[in-house]
């Protein structure tokens, strides 16, 4: 051994270091770095894993949204489209309402129209027709009663007269 | 042959206990001289010479990583990790980012065990010493002539020699301590070997590397041979040794001291230690890395 006073080498002290420190090498190795670098390995990949197939499904999410925002647009394009061509036959629709319905005024005046003539023809010849029966009947009148030729003048005048006014 | 009592000191809320054995026959008023010069039990097996103190500390810290890890290590999950092994994950991170810091990173796989390895050992080593010290007080009457010979074994028959009759010397004005708890981290054969170690490994790297051949000629170089057989396998260990003993030595010189003066200055040493004992283990543990990375490719 050497002997410097404190600092002392003894040979058999440290043979024993060596091998206690080899034995300890082991020891470590078995218990300690061994597994743990092994569990630390299997985390990381894990880890890895997990964040790969989040990307993976962050992706696919990304390629969902976008289809469903395609179709999205799609449809509202065909509702606007179907928007506009009802809007469109609602206003033909309206139209050809307004039309008819002008037309069916038109034939309705034109028919009241004529109805009116044809009434008014009518009474016309109904009075006619009646004037003539008064007529006779004035004149029987008259003739039963001997009147006057100035009386019977008179009477003519006012009658053609009245009857001139209600025509 | 000895007696004990423990005496446990609860400081604030630092729970350090200091646990100072006494034989029967000393007395209190006793302690507080000379206790600096700690002597420790000493074994010889052949050729080779053992420290019973060192001996023990590295079981001890050896232990103690690996009930740590055992525990830690109990119900490992790869999903949320819970308690225990969050920490445990924190410290394998921590030292494989300092690794990772040198080299690439899948180089940097191969030596994360032993990165782990030596942070734990030599941070848990450097703690273990400031919990508490074991001490046993020796005085002529209680102390055989075998166990005094034990403490002085020494380089050569002369040094032994010189060392006994130094303790011999001590006896005769006060009692001789010898320590049993220590970290192994102030013992030199503990760093020295650890530095060694990985230094040698960094060396077969190189060799395995470059080839025989191209590697003796690096040698030609006197810096690079001045750097690698003495810079590197003199500072590494040094540095290591020097911080954690010289806290140790401070630590034993305030317990000396009367209780009243160095109760302060003792809970702030041993919390600086605490911060150099990590300090230091990250350094070594990091030096290491560098001296290993240096022979991983061709660019010093």
């Amino acid at each position: 051994m050497i002997d410097l006073g404190a600092l002392t080498l003894e040979w058999g002290s440290m043979l024993f270091q060596f091998i206690a420190f080899l034995i300890l090498l082991v020891i470590v190795r078995k218990f300690a770095v061994g597994p743990v670098t092994k569990i630390m390995e299997t985390r990381r990949q894990n880890i890895a894993s997990e964040i790969e197939a989040a990307e993976k499904n962050r992706k696919e999410s990304e390629g969902f949204i976008a289809e469903q925002r395609r179709l999205l647009d799609e449809a509202r394009q065909e509702t606007k489209a179907i928007l506009e061509r009802a809007s469109k036959q609602a206003q033909d629709e309206e139209a050809r309402i307004k039309h008819e319905a002008l037309e069916a005024a038109a034939r309705i005046k034109a028919e009241a129209t004529a109805e009116i003539a044809r009434e008014t023809e009518k009474a016309k010849e109904e009075l006619r027709k009646q004037m003539a029966g008064l007529s006779v009947m004035l004149a029987s009148k008259i003739i039963e009663k001997e009147l006057d030729e100035a009386t019977q003048k008179e009477t003519i005048d006012q009658f053609l007269k009245q009857v001139g006014d209600r025509l | 042959m000895l007696t004990a009592f423990a005496q446990i000191k609860r400081y604030n809320k630092e729970y350090v206990f200091l646990i100072e054995q006494y034989a029967c026959n000393t007395s209190i008023s006793e302690r507080g001289e000379h206790i600096v010069d700690h002597f420790t039990y000493r074994f010889q097996l052949g050729p080779l010479v053992f420290d019973l103190a060192t001996i023990i500390m590295i079981v001890v810290t050896a232990l103690v990583v690996f009930i740590m890890l055992v525990a830690m290590t109990r119900n490992l999950t790869a999903g949320v990790p819970r308690g225990t092994q969050n920490v445990l994950e924190w410290i394998v991170d921590f030292v494989a980012g300092i690794v990772r810091s040198f080299m690439d990173t899948k180089t940097a796989a191969r030596f994360v065990t032993l990165a782990v390895t030596l942070f734990l050992y030599i941070i848990l080593g450097n703690w273990l010493g400031l919990a508490f010290n074991v001490l046993t007080v020796h005085t002529p009457d209680n102390t055989s002539s075998e166990f005094i010979h034990q403490l002085a074994i020494s380089s050569s028959d002369q040094a032994t020699a010189a060392r006994e009759a130094k303790i011999m010397n001590a006896f005769e004005d006060h009692s001789v301590h010898v320590a049993w708890w220590k970290s192994p981290t102030a013992t030199a054969s503990v760093t020295f070997t650890l530095a060694l170690t990985v230094l040698l490994y960094s060396q077969w790297i190189d060799i395995r590397r470059v080839g025989v051949g191209k590697y003796f000629k690096h040698f030609l170089n006197p810096i690079h041979l001045l750097e690698e057989l003495v810079i590197k396998p003199l500072t590494l260990p040094l540095r290591l040794f020097g911080n954690i003993f010289a806290g140790e030595v401070l630590i034993s010189f305030l317990l000396s001291a009367s209780i009243f003066i160095s109760t302060i200055p003792l809970i702030i040493w041993l919390g600086y230690s605490v911060f150099v004992g990590a300090i230091q283990a990250y350094i070594f543990t990091t030096l290491t890395m560098v001296y290993i990375s240096q022979k991983l490719s061709d660019g010093h």
